[in-house]
């Protein structure tokens, strides 16, 4: 038990350390490219500090969204850099110190707030407890998609209208990527992989109900196929040629959240408040359409917008 | 061996969550090119999200507060989203010629 | 329907405005306009709901409040979401006929619902991490809306515009991660309760003030705001100016006065007093110096948050009815700013179109060309300077009354300086509007355009001048109530 306990201690240390060379690399490295290359890295041994945190749900969402697609987007700016580019600081010297002194005494004061509660609270559930006693009631088992799309379901409506801000924003930039260099080699991966991959999004979906998982990394996962089409060569990334369609597949998720919340207070129910007998059926519907409309954006958003309609 | 593993999990990763801010922001801060001011940010973004994660976990035996997870999630998504308009604007403006 | 629904449909008629005028494209401009106007109506009903029936609290999903999230509505809020919506609808009136292009009217749309859903959020949270998603929210709506200025220029704005308003949103969720350590729950009204006063508190204070003065551009953070607000469309750069800095403002008398009251020394307040005051000397001294209008228009509004700021100190010392009459004085001349400065930026929008420039020194033969713009421009600045029967003359006429009975005399020579260099500027812009040119074309302009201009700058000198009274009284219900 000592020598599990040990090791647990190690792993944490190298774990800890990795992560935070990683990121001082990142930010400090002189090579844009390289900095960028470290950042993806860091995402991806960050995903293992959530799991060694027990945060199964976030370690999959920064593997398929921060590390995956955040590092695709950045690949996306760099991909027609030839050339080597270097950032350096323009200023001097004494401002650099200055400014680190300043958020080290920062973070020391944010250590030192939190160090001076955290001994008394640490073995406190805070609403972890509150979550649990009214899990039963919520429709879903697992309690992290409890609370995102029951407890805290205004948020998840909301953070669904930022993603569409976002998208409507890289639309309106009027820019679409012109060319990918088509490399036969995804044109292979893309046959066997997207259908994994889209298999994948359904069982992830589905399982979010009772164990990690979910809309979000279940859109991902379905943005993952559509990036790796795009890659392969096909310029929709099979998304609808119709464009309708297209902008119907966006709105879908919250749309429909936010028809299902107003049909319940017309209803007599209150905002977003389901039925208990109902409630996980409402959650899926609302998780299906949530998940298309996630997985669209994010690949419109690795696109650069919407296709044009491409000159014969 | 019985040394290290008086090293509480939870107050190391808080302590990593609170640096990673710390240099985050330091970047943010300075960095004259908005790609680097991105990729620093989110870091930034990461030490908040390992604080919350490292106050949320109670030990190896008890599960740890579902609450933060999900606020992590919502946190991720918002992040990825406006990392990828700030993308789209810098490579249109590497791309617009008007001035 | 009961009455709490309001609250929940002045959020909700934006938010699906903006969803129909992605699909019904063909449809925006219609769909944009009369969803403004329907939650318009909302939020007058909101407001007569909150002074019947007293603050307004909604457990969404029927949850516990704290496990589910609340939406939160007093008298203060209430009066913001009025503020904002009818600005909202103003801009949305103005917009039908500003973009020309039918593809303009689709980007701009489901953006703009956005950016109105985000505010009247934002107004009504009750619950702090839902404050920062709202934040997101607005930021990324309010800069992709920048981008569409489309220019070089634009697009580099609309850049820093995103990256100052995400790094202020980190500082702010640092903050929140804090508060949830120490105290479990993200619900404002239970924080404010529970808060102690030791080092997490503070830190959590300084996190939070620090990112919000980022997103109000206070002085010295103010450095992002000239260059966004100059360069978006007109109808954007009036909502940017009148209510986005406001949001964050609005935010920051929340945390002052309610979750963090027993931290917020008058010390502590004079420190802020004396960044507003640097805000007013600075940016009333930019704006004198300004080339064009929308940077003019732009730099006012740093002064304008500074004069807000002020506040601050004075209310730290007062107590009681005097206090109530103070506090309802700065949230007078907020709104007097709004409805000013966005009849501002839309009548330079005007200018800017039939002019085809906006140089302060070339307007010479404005007032032969588009005499009602010139008129709404005169209006506008009448509230800006603070001159009678402007809702800013009685804001500053308390500010100035307050510093007198506190004895802190020393605001008193910031707002003397920074009026006089306010008429001075207005002086300037007037003076070169009424330069006489022997022959003007004068060109036609859309009533849809000059009239929500001049709905908003009567409403910013008359309508909030002679109607000041009823301020108070709808304020009286603001609830949680530590000290207001």
């Amino acid at each position: 038990m000592n020598l599990l306990d040990g090791l647990w201690g190690v792993l944490d240390l190298l774990l800890v350390a990795v992560l935070l060379l990683l990121a001082m690399a990142a930010v400090l490295s002189s090579d844009r490219r390289r900095s960028m290359m470290l950042f993806i890295v860091f995402g991806l041994v960050l995903a293992l500090v959530w799991a060694r945190l027990h945060a199964p749900d976030i370690a999959l969402a920064e593997a398929a969204i921060g590390a995956g697609l955040g590092g695709a987007l950045l690949m996306a700016t760099l991909r027609r850099d030839t050339h080597q580019q270097t950032d350096q600081f323009p200023q001097h010297p004494v401002v650099l110190w200055g400014v680190g002194v300043l958020v080290m005494v920062l973070g020391t004061a944010i250590a030192w707030g939190l160090f001076s509660v955290l001994p008394t609270v640490e073995q406190t559930w805070r609403k972890g407890a509150a979550v649990d006693a009214q899990l039963a009631f919520s429709g879903v088992s697992h309690p992290v998609t409890a609370v995102l799309l029951n407890f805290r379901a205004w948020d998840t409506l909301l953070e669904l209208a930022v993603l569409l801000a976002a998208i409507f924003g890289i639309r309106a930039l009027g820019y679409v990527r012109s060319a990918y260099v088509t490399e036969v080699a995804f044109s292979q991966l893309a046959v066997w992989l997207v259908p994994l991959l889209i298999l994948m999004a359904g069982y992830v979906l589905w399982a979010g109900a009772h164990s990690p998982g979910g809309a979000f990394q279940a859109g991902a996962l379905l943005a993952g196929a559509g990036i790796l089409l795009r890659l392969a060569g096909y310029s929709h990334a099979g998304l609808p040629t119709t464009r309708w369609l297209v902008r119907l597949g966006l709105v879908a998720g919250t749309g429909v959240f936010l028809l299902v919340g107003l049909g319940l207070l017309g209803w007599g129910q209150g905002f977003l408040h389901y039925p208990i007998a109902y409630a996980k059926w409402w959650i899926l519907l609302i998780e299906m359409l949530a998940t298309v409309s996630i997985g669209m954006t994010l690949t419109l958003a690795f696109m650069g917008g919407i296709p044009q309609k491409e000159a014969a | 061996m019985v040394g290290l593993s008086a090293i509480n999990p939870q107050f190391l990763y808080v302590c990593a969550g609170i640096f990673l801010f710390a240099i985050g922001l330091w970047g943010t801060w300075l960095h004259a090119h908005y790609v680097r001011k991105i990729i620093s940010l989110n870091v930034m973004g990461a030490g908040v999200f390992l604080t919350l994660i490292a106050v949320a976990y109670r030990g190896e035996h008890l599960p740890p507060d579902p609450v933060p997870h999900a606020l992590v999630l919502t946190g991720i998504v918002v992040a990825v989203s406006a990392t990828a308009l700030a993308l789209v604007i810098i490579r249109r403006l590497e791309d617009a010629t008007d001035e | 329907m009961n009455e709490a629904a309001s609250v929940v449909w002045v959020i909700s008629l934006p938010l699906l405005g903006a969803l129909l005028a992605t699909v019904w494209r063909q449809y925006a401009a219609t769909i944009g306009w009369v969803s403004s106007a329907l939650t318009a109506g909302c939020a007058v009903w909101l407001l007569w709901v909150v002074q019947r029936a007293g603050v307004q609290e909604l457990a969404l999903g029927g949850w516990e409040i704290g496990l589910g999230i609340s939406l939160y509505a007093d008298g203060l809020a209430a009066v913001m979401v009025l503020m904002s919506s009818l600005v909202v609808l103003g801009c949305s009136v103005y917009a039908r006929h500003y973009f020309r292009a039918q593809r303009q009217h689709e980007l701009f749309w489901p953006l703009w619902l956005l950016l109105a859903t985000a505010l009247n959020a934002l107004f009504l949270a009750g619950d702090l991490f839902n404050v920062y998603v709202t934040l997101e929210l607005l930021g990324i709506s309010a800069s992709a809306l920048t981008a569409l200025g489309a220019k070089r220029a634009a697009l580099r704005a609309a850049l820093r515009y995103l990256v100052v308003g995400l790094l202020g949103s980190m500082l702010y969720l640092m903050a929140i991660t804090l508060l949830y350590a120490a105290y479990g729950t993200l619900n404002a009204v239970q924080i404010a309760e529970a808060l102690q006063v030791d080092p997490l508190g503070w830190a959590a204070l300084l996190l939070m003030l620090a990112g919000l003065a980022l997103k109000m551009a206070l002085f010295p953070l103010h450095f992002w705001l000239p260059p966004a607000h100059s360069n978006a469309p007109a109808p954007v750069s009036a909502a940017l100016s009148a209510l986005v800095v406001k949001a964050a403002f609005y935010l920051v008398v929340r945390l002052w006065f309610e979750v963090f009251a027993p931290l917020t020394t008058p010390l502590l307040a004079n420190a802020l007093g004396a960044l507003g005051a640097m805000a007013v000397l600075w940016g009333s001294w930019s704006a004198l110096r300004a080339e064009r209008l929308k940077l003019l228009a732009a730099y006012s509004s740093v002064a304008q948050l500074g004069y807000l700021v002020m506040f601050f100190p004075l209310l730290a010392v007062l107590e009681g009815e005097a206090r109530q009459w103070l506090f309802g004085a700065m949230v007078l001349f907020a709104l007097s700013h709004a409805f000013a400065k966005s009849a501002l930026f839309l009548a330079a929008g005007i200018l800017l179109q039939y002019a085809g420039h906006d140089r302060i020194r070339e307007l010479s033969g404005t007032t032969q060309a588009l005499p009602l713009t010139t008129f709404v421009i005169a209006l506008a600045g009448i509230a800006l300077v603070g001159l009678p029967p402007s809702g800013a003359f009685l804001g500053k006429w308390y500010l100035l009354d307050a510093a007198f009975k506190t004895g802190q005399w020393w605001w008193v020579l910031v707002l003397v300086a920074g009026s006089l260099l306010a008429t001075a500027y207005v002086f300037r812009l007037l003076g070169h509007a009424f330069g006489h040119l022997p022959a003007v074309k004068r060109p036609v302009v859309a009533a849809t355009q000059e009239i929500p201009a001049l709905a908003l700058a009567l409403l910013a000198t008359f309508g909030l001048g002679l109607g000041a009274m009823s301020l108070w009284s709808w304020l009286a219900h603001t609830g949680t109530g530590a000290g207001l």
